[in-house]
């Protein structure tokens, strides 16, 4: 009787397995991976319990700079949805990336690859992608998520996504995206109301990040530390860029804070400028683990550094 | 006959029900497509009639899915104030010029749908050896050298939804000769759909076989290939021939690589014969990897080479006593690992790299002792180690310094050991344009018949055109 016991028990884990098989697939989770924490935060609050989100990106990374890193391949080899910001953002990382997780779900142009930038209309389409403008992205500068207003497109993007990937969660996907949009619409009027100190001021920055964070809010993106996308100031540059700054008054030198601080420091001592660190994706510094709170953060700190200059 | 008969009517009627059923759903499917189709033009004229009404009064339509040109007025303003028909005009113009920018790139593109990705790689190396070439055993004169090593023209395509292709010619300038050389270095096929986490791979291409030796000259992160790849493998790690890879379905990284080909580095085994199935090479692959800290990874792997019968590969190899050796079986086996502190925060600005591959080579050999035509024959297995050891610290975007440790045994003879120290600087003056300045000293024991030597080396690479950020670049 024993023995026969014995020779029943390798059958169990085979029945818990079959089991498992045999779940209904909508009983899981919707398994999503972002490249960056915007569109996980966008996620989260439309998908709410239904999808199980993991961003490539932690906050702190460059946004065309995130590691290869080999762990993220089995995450993305079982993802239902793989969501980018698009307009080659994630050029240097993501095509890599999807090819090494063999997840036919996810390979461009299939269903799976959500590029939220459809629907964007780009700022600054380069007329050539001749490396001596620099890293250039041929389709356009790829940073519109610093514009809330834009960034409502990709919410729009990762809906109509997980709609069609879940069309039975249609429901709670609407009215988790209408209360999020409420309540992001809410915060575009305050984050209008108090930007108003903002207009017309020039500012540089590290990198051509905040094109269209300075269109939304009236400012004047005046240049970059770098000389051209991606490539590293000349000492010639930096002395051009600190004239022309003194020459036109420019308050403020914005510093990301995947870049390193001494060159922005050196421009902001020789010109008078504010040197501030602003983040350009959720987490990028405490206090921002969110896309609301990170634009609450980018436009607190921009009012203030003018505010004390006054 | 009856009961065949009935059969036949009852499955004929069950099938038409099936098909009744099956078209009653694709008309009900249709319907309501239909029905959004009216609906979505429905809503579009009413929004193209709300347009209409807001022109008509002077009013700018909304364009929240609009990018805004630079120094546009913020949208608080727009409120409070009602624009100019001129203001909307210039938003217009400005919007239609921005249209008209992704309409040029668009173009841009469709001219170039049906070519593939193309790219460019130079590399030159300027060098000064202290000895002549018989007394290092390179194929490149001592004394002062330019070298270009590499011409290398990459092409990327898809082959169709199922593949993809690329090809890597390669032209470098004969050391003797002086003349450009072309060669096909990789063009081969591989899989984008295959199930079950297969991607498979034919053609000319790099086998998997360590860390570097799949690694094209140019991308290393020294200026020469270590020596015990050029010893045991023979260089780069080309071969003829077809690669599975397979990725384990489980939530933590392991891959594993087995392939087949004529040849493995730079010789084909049995040329000018019948080849049979044990004169193909065999090799394999497995790595891993593991996030240590959020900044700190260990990347680790296995990999293994053999080929069962050896034929004419590389010819008779004239020992320095006069003793000829035949290769009859290869058998290489590798360990590497790579550790690395990669700060997320500015990654492309810091970090330190410490990468170790150790191999042993258990080749037999036909050793003809006296080196003449008629000479006894003997069988001899020669069990050789070797190893490389890089550490690279990268203290700027531009700036890498690094220091490379090699060490082997020669395969034919393990009581002959070579040992190279190499520190090195990298300047990268961006992604595609990069010099490299690199000191060797190499020494070799009393049984070697070769002399200590050092060496400076300058190296240039540039890219031109399309560059992809490979796997294997991570």
């Amino acid at each position: 009787m024993k023995s026969r016991l014995f020779r029943l028990l390798p059958i169990i884990p085979l029945v818990g397995i079959l089991c498992l098989a045999a779940m209904p697939a909508h009983a899981a989770k919707i398994r999503v991976v972002t490249t960056l924490t915007d569109l996980a935060d966008f996620t989260r609050a439309i998908g709410g319990d239904l999808v199980d989100v993991h961003s490539l990106a932690t906050g702190v990374e460059d946004t065309h700079g995130v590691p290869m890193k080999p762990s993220f391949v089995p995450m993305m080899n079982r993802a239902d949805l793989m969501i980018l910001i698009g307009l080659d953002m994630e050029h240097a990382f993501l095509p890599a990336l999807v090819e090494a997780s063999k997840n036919p779900r996810i390979q461009v142009g299939k269903p799976g690859y959500v590029d939220c930038s459809k629907g964007i209309i780009p700022h600054d389409v380069p007329k050539s992608t001749d490396h001596y403008a620099g890293d250039v992205h041929p389709y356009g500068n790829p940073h519109y998520m610093l514009d809330p207003v834009l960034a409502k497109t990709a919410i729009k993007n990762i809906y109509n996504a997980l709609v069609e990937f879940a069309p039975q969660y249609q429901r709670e996907f609407v009215q988790n995206r209408d209360a999020y949009l409420a309540k992001l619409d809410a915060k575009i009027a305050d984050w209008e109301r108090e930007a108003g100190p903002l207009k017309g001021v020039k500012f540089i920055a590290y990198h051509e990040e905040w094109n269209y964070f300075a269109a939304r809010f009236g400012m004047n993106f005046f240049g970059t530390v770098e000389l051209r996308p991606g490539i590293d100031p000349t000492p010639r540059h930096i002395e051009e860029l600190i004239a022309a700054m003194k020459t036109e008054h420019v308050p403020i030198v914005v510093r990301e804070p995947q870049f390193p601080e001494k060159v922005p420091k050196r421009i902001a001592e020789q010109t008078g400028a504010t040197l501030i660190t602003l983040p350009i994706m959720p987490g990028g510094v405490p206090n921002t683990e969110t896309y609301i709170k990170m634009m609450d953060y980018i436009i607190h700190t921009m009012v203030t550094a003018i505010q004390n200059r006054r | 006959m009856k009961t065949i008969l009935i059969s036949v009517v009852v499955l004929f009627v069950f099938c038409s029900s099936g098909f009744a059923q099956t078209l009653e759903e694709r008309i009900k499917t249709l319907e309501e497509t239909l029905k959004k189709q009216e609906q979505t033009i429905k809503e579009q004229q009413k929004v193209i009639e709300e347009l209409k009404a807001e022109m008509q009064k002077g009013k700018p339509p909304e364009q929240q899915q609009v990018a805004q040109p630079k120094e546009t007025p913020p949208l608080a303003a727009k409120e409070t104030e009602k624009p100019t028909i001129e203001q909307v005009q210039q938003e217009v113009g400005q919007l239609k010029e921005e249209v008209g920018q992704v309409v040029e790139a668009q173009k841009k593109n469709i001219l170039s749908v049906f070519n593939p990705a193309i790219g460019f790689v130079g590399e030159s190396i300027f060098s000064y050896r202290s000895q002549g070439s018989k007394e290092t055993g390179s194929d490149r004169p001592g004394g002062f050298d330019f070298f270009q090593r590499s011409m290398e023209l990459n092409l990327a395509a898809s082959v169709d939804p199922f593949a993809k292709g690329y090809a890597v010619i390669n032209a470098s300038a004969d050391p003797v000769t002086g003349e450009a050389k072309v060669e096909i270095e990789e063009a081969a096929v591989q899989t984008t759909s295959l199930p079950w986490n297969l991607t498979l791979k034919a053609g000319i291409f790099f086998g998997e076989f360590g860390r570097l030796s799949y690694i094209h000259d140019h991308e290393l992160p020294f200026v020469n290939r270590p020596l015990v790849l050029d010893n045991y493998i023979g260089g780069e790690s080309r071969t003829i021939g077809v690669q599975l890879n397979y990725l384990l379905p489980i939530s933590h990284y392991v891959s594993l690589t087995a392939g087949v080909g004529n040849q493995f580095g730079d010789t084909p085994n049995n040329v000018n014969d019948f080849r049979h199935f044990d004169e193909l090479n065999f090799w394999g692959r497995g790595s891993t990897y593991f996030d240590l800290t959020p900044n700190v990874s260990l990347e680790t792997g296995v990999s293994g080479l053999w080929t069962p019968k050896e034929k004419d590969r590389g010819g008779e190899l004239v020992q320095p006593d006069g003793s000829i050796l035949t290769e009859r079986r290869r058998l290489v086996v590798g360990a590497d690992v790579m550790l690395r502190y990669l700060p997320l925060r500015n990654n492309q600005f810091k970090s330190l790299t410490w990468g170790t591959e150790l191999l042993y080579s258990d080749n037999r050999y036909i050793d003809n002792v006296t080196g003449k035509p008629a000479g006894p024959l003997f069988n001899r297995d020669v069990g050789s180690f070797g190893l490389y050891s890089y550490l690279a610290y990268k203290l700027h975007r531009q700036w890498t310094v690094g220091f490379l440790f090699d060490w082997v045994q020669n395969a034919t003879n393990n009581h002959d050991q070579t040992f190279a120290y190499s520190p090195y600087i990298t300047w990268a003056i961006s992604h595609w344009n990069q010099l490299r300045l690199q000191y060797t000293h190499t020494t070799h024991n009393a049984v070697s018949p070769l002399k200590d030597d050092d060496a400076i080396y300058l190296q240039w690479a540039w890219i031109i055109g399309s560059h992809a950020h490979g796997w294997q670049e991570r």
